[in-house]
């Protein structure tokens, strides 16, 4: 199969993910609040990223071809997707929902940075265990169990720094920590996945060619299984970690944007220092 | 002063970086020993597995000797700071019976790689639970000595937060020389 | 909250001064955030001579082909004694001494959070030092492994002298320092601030040694971890680095880049505050952009991890981590231009004095964008395998670090001598220091760039006579000259301005931060009165109280 025929033909639009995305777009459009403007733009744009990203070729090469591929899927389904569904919630919905009991309880919950960080970080290593992954590439139920695993957990991890309500979210130089410890997290493993020798994952040293190109990978883009884990593990190390990177920069950028609470409550100091009026009369 | 927490807490932090670089090592060497003793032909994890439950048991009498004080129950807080101490040496006693079992094997840090790395990672270890323990008699000390008023003590706070970090890092080094090696 | 003001009705203590406490004790028992910090400042300008001193050694062996003056086994001693020296012994604990001082007057505080633990800092330096340094009275001699000794050289059976032991036991001890002043700063700026210096209207300079000390807390382990591998290797027979036991000599790379990358930065960043304190004093405006200068300092700090590998470059970690990590490197680029741009534009349409810390600080802005785009160059994997381990090298690390850092400090200590002692410098000598500096350093490092292409490696003790090869080495010799001459330039300013120099008076720069709001040197209790901070310049607020600089701050 040459390689546009691929691209055309490695579709699976398969029923589960429609629905997630579905139910995602349906649980959107019920929030309190709801109107079409940029940020529903962004959150449709999110599920939309989704949709593609569990339906399209990337989706095959993954499971069937190559490490790096997954690894792209993981890294958009853990850390871009849900960060453009959480913010594409409008911040009155979040503020209306904290007010409801229940709802209220499971955002306060969400907003804990403890387990977040554990879920986020944790996720990214259980599913990545060589053996575990092993089961998942041959078990449907499991993958699309790591699929949504992937989209909730990264939307718990992504709580606690762009909650839409201002009150949930952690002060921006906890946040820093927060991002740069996950970030340590997510280099370590992307470390060993790089520096491992080669057959970290043994279901994608020797694929079952089902849609013939695994000769122009081989052999024309010379992705030998080798290459092919340590672009795995270079994707989750450096461009999974400028993720959390930019997103620290977000949270300063929100900081110094937000106005300074202002100089009530200092006193104006009399004393010996007055005489700093003769200071800087340049 | 939440000035002595924040320190032992980015101390703790600090610390935890340094015993990754071990367990790093550790990690890297896993599986490259083709010959010359392992973590699977020369270890026995059950009772190592025993004696590390005293030192998870001794971070719930920490706690509980936290609990005391801020109760004012200088009594038990005393008490409690002793179990530690013994539940803390006994781990060291077993993990100085596991030691002098390998040397006796001739399984030692120059042997290989695997001797190595794993004298290293627990050696550090268990040099922090001494530090711990030491702390931990010190406070003992200025307990029977009538200090630690209560509700509230820094000195306490801080040590057994310092306790709970030596035992976590037991958590992991256990999971990654034993667990790894004989699940 | 207020009851943290410290309010001293009348100062009768007298100011900490070696002459007014006469007795060595008054020194070597003291916790004052003040005595530590120059204590830490002598301390760095004695290993700065030694360092300059092995550097002018190794220059005068290098000035012609097939040179005899040092043997190589001495020349491999200096090279690793001077690179150590200068990296953990000058520009490291200069930055930390100058940060001890400085922090708590710039956020209004009466000491560190932990004084003692400062004080053992210090000492753990102060040890550490004499340790490394002892080693040249050890039957064996120095080390003479590199300053990253790389195993298995700095291994048995390869270095069977004492010299890599010394080593590694003295920044194992001055690194644990490290690591103690790195928490302390950390703790000190996040709790000790006076009301009203939010995190938001700290200085850069104390923004930036909070970004610095949390790299120390987080890297300096990674080298403590690595060093007790290695003496574990050489004192216990354990076999760590040692391939030929099963061990990984690439391993030793991977620790010990992993710490020297973001050390790198360690030795920068707080350089980087430090101009962000003078430009704009000396251009009467203030900082441009001060929220991107802030925030491009975490971003370099976060980037600063995960870029080690470009040391490694020649090591064979395959061409796509090589690519990864290229990538990554250039990406440091963009807040480190972020940070220069602002200084331009604060300068832009400023009335700029040039005293002798602004003209430092203009020199450091220019000798540190060279070395930082031979920085983007040797990113590049195969411009890093033509010129790895060549006097291209040599010549862009002296660019980032003398002409990024070393320069810094020069700027920080004409600014803030005032301050440490109550004199001002001479700015005769000052100028004269300057140009001297400017044209040795330029003399004798530019010239290495076009040697490094021609192929001379570096960490050679001579060299084949290859056409101008001799020439341009006894140019960068000649050079290096000169800079020893501004050295004695500078300490002769020191020394004869801390017995005649003009007395400066509390704020002689019409600066805007705290520490000018003290006496000179600064009181025991630092202030009599912390003035009110209701913005980032609040000098300026006191001075103008109708022209503040956060509109809100309008005192009706």
């Amino acid at each position: 199969m040459s390689v546009l025929n691929f691209l055309g033909a490695a579709w699976s639009f398969e029923p589960w993910a429609l629905i997630f995305a579905a139910a995602l777009l349906a649980s959107y459009a019920a929030l309190p609040g709801f109107r079409l403007n940029g940020r529903s733009l962004l959150f449709s744009s999110g599920v939309l990223l989704m949709v593609l990203t569990l339906v399209s070729p990337l989706d095959h090469l993954g499971r069937n071809y190559l490490f790096s591929a997954h690894m792209i899927q993981h890294i958009l389904l853990l850390l871009v997707i849900p960060l453009m569904l959480i913010s594409g919630i409008p911040e009155s919905a979040a503020d209306k929902a904290l007010r409801l009991p229940l709802a209220g309880a499971v955002m306060r919950f969400l907003g804990n940075p403890v387990p977040a960080w554990l879920l986020g970080v944790g996720s990214m290593w259980v599913w990545h265990m060589p053996s575990l992954h092993d089961i998942v590439m041959k078990n449907e139920s499991l993958y699309i169990a790591q699929q949504i695993c992937f989209v909730l957990s990264g939307f718990i991890f992504w709580w606690p720094v762009f909650a839409p309500a201002r009150r949930a979210r952690l002060s921006p130089l906890a946040a820093t920590l927060y991002l740069a410890s996950a970030c340590l997290g997510c280099s370590i493993l992307g470390m060993l996945i790089t520096f491992a020798g080669a057959g970290l994952y043994p279901a994608y040293a020797n694929p079952t060619d089902s849609a013939g190109i695994l000769s122009y990978i081989r052999n024309d883009l010379c992705i030998t299984p080798g290459v092919d884990q340590q672009i795995g593990g270079l994707t989750m190390w450096v461009p999974g970690c400028l993720i959390y990177l930019a997103a620290s920069m977000a949270t300063l950028a929100r900081w110094y944007a937000s106005p300074e609470p202002g100089p009530a409550g200092i006193p104006a100091v009399e004393g010996p220092l007055a005489k700093a009026d003769s200071y800087a009369r340049d | 002063m939440a000035n002595n927490r924040m320190i032992v807490g980015f101390f703790i932090a600090s610390e935890s970086i340094f015993f990754l670089m071990l367990i790093l090592a550790y990690v890297n060497f896993h599986g490259s020993v083709t010959d010359g003793p392992t973590a699977a032909n020369s270890l026995n994890p059950v009772v190592t597995g025993i004696f590390s439950l005293f030192l998870f048991a001794s971070s719930f009498t920490i706690w509980l000797a936290g609990k005391s004080l801020r109760n004012k129950n200088h009594l038990m807080l005393k008490v409690w700071i002793l179990a530690t101490i013994v539940l803390g040496a006994v781990f060291i006693f077993g993990q100085g019976l596991e030691w002098s079992g390998l040397i006796e094997k001739n399984i030692t840090i120059s042997r290989n790689v695997f001797g190595t790395t794993f004298f290293t990672l627990t050696g550090f270890h268990g040099f922090h639970v001494c530090v711990g323990l030491i702390m931990l008699s010190l406070l003992l000390g200025l307990a029977l000595a009538g200090d630690f008023k209560g509700p509230k003590s820094d000195a306490v706070e801080c040590i057994s937060l310092y306790w709970h970090f030596v035992d976590g890092v037991w958590v992991v080094v256990f999971s990654v020389i034993y667990l790894w090696a004989f699940l | 909250m207020s009851s943290r003001i410290p309010i001293v009705p009348e100062n009768t203590i007298p100011l900490p001064s070696l002459k007014a406490n006469n007795g060595l004790l008054s020194w070597v028992a003291s916790v004052d955030h003040k005595q530590i910090g120059i204590m830490y400042l002598i301390i760095t300008l004695v290993y700065f001579l030694l360092g300059g001193l092995e550097a002018l050694l190794i220059r005068v062996q290098l000035a012609h082909p097939g040179n005899d003056f040092l043997t190589p086994e001495t020349y491999n001693q200096l090279f690793t004694m001077h690179g150590t020296t200068m990296i953990f012994f000058v520009v490291m604990p200069f930055l930390i001494g100058v940060g001890v001082y400085l922090l708590p007057l710039m956020i209004g505080a009466r000491d560190m959070a932990f004084p003692r633990l400062n004080a053992l800092s210090f000492w753990l330096f102060f040890f550490g030092g004499i340790l490394l340094y002892y080693s040249f009275f050890t039957q064996s001699g120095a080390p003479d492994v590199g300053w990253f000794a790389y195993a298995p050289l700095s291994e048995k059976p390869f270095s069977l002298n004492k010299g890599p032991t010394y080593w590694a036991l003295g920044l194992l001890a001055s690194g644990i320092g490290s690591v103690a002043s790195g928490l302390n700063n950390v703790v000190t700026i996040l709790t000790m601030r006076t009301p009203g210096m939010t995190m938001r209207r700290i200085p850069l300079f104390v923004w930036m040694m909070l970004v610095t000390s949390l790299l120390l807390v987080f890297v300096i382990p990674i080298i403590t971890a690595a060093f007790a591998m290695m003496l574990l290797d050489s004192l216990l027979g354990a076999t760590f680095f040692t391939p030929a036991h099963g061990g990984s000599a690439i391993l030793w790379q991977h620790f010990f880049w992993g710490f020297g990358h973001p050390e790198v930065y360690i030795l920068i960043l707080p350089a980087f505050g430090i101009i962000s304190e003078v430009i704009p004093v000396f251009s009467r405006k203030p900082i441009y952009g001060y929220e991107f200068v802030a925030a491009s300092t975490v971003a370099i700090g976060l980037l600063s991890l995960g870029v080690w590998a470009h040391h490694m470059f020649a090591v064979g970690l395959g061409n796509v981590a090589n690519a990864y990590f290229s990538l990554a490197s250039m990406l440091i680029a963009i807040p480190t231009g972020i940070k220069v741009l602002n200084w331009v534009a604060t300068m832009w349409g400023g009335r700029i004095n040039f005293a002798t810390p602004m003209l430092f600080a203009t020199a450091f802005i220019i000798e540190f964008v060279i070395g930082g785009l031979t920085g983007v160059a040797i990113a590049s994997v195969p411009i890093d395998w033509v010129v790895t381990d060549s006097y291209f090298i040599v010549a862009h690390f002296h660019y980032a670090i003398f002409g990024g850092s070393v320069f810094a400090i020069f700027a920080g200590v004409y600014y803030w001598f005032p301050k440490f002692t109550g004199r001002m410098l001479s700015e005769t000598l000052g100028k004269w220091h300057f140009w001297l500096t400017v044209i040795g350093f330029n003399m004798t490092f530019f010239i290495q760039h076009f040697l490094g292409v021609m192929g001379m490696p570096r960490r050679t003790y001579t060299y084949y006579d290859m056409p101008y090869w001799g020439s341009m080495n006894l140019i960068s010799t000649i050079g290096a000259m000169i800079l020893g001459l501004s050295v004695i330039v500078f300490v002769w300013n020191i020394l004869a301005s801390l017995r005649h120099g003009k007395p400066a008076g509390d704020n002689p720069w019409n600066a805007w931060t705290l520490e000018w709001a003290t006496t000179s040197p600064a009181a025991v209790e630092n202030f009599e009165l912390v003035p009110p901070v209701r913005g980032r310049r609040p000098l300026w607020d006191l001075a103008y109280p109708d022209m503040p600089d956060e509109p809100g701050a309008k005192i009706v």
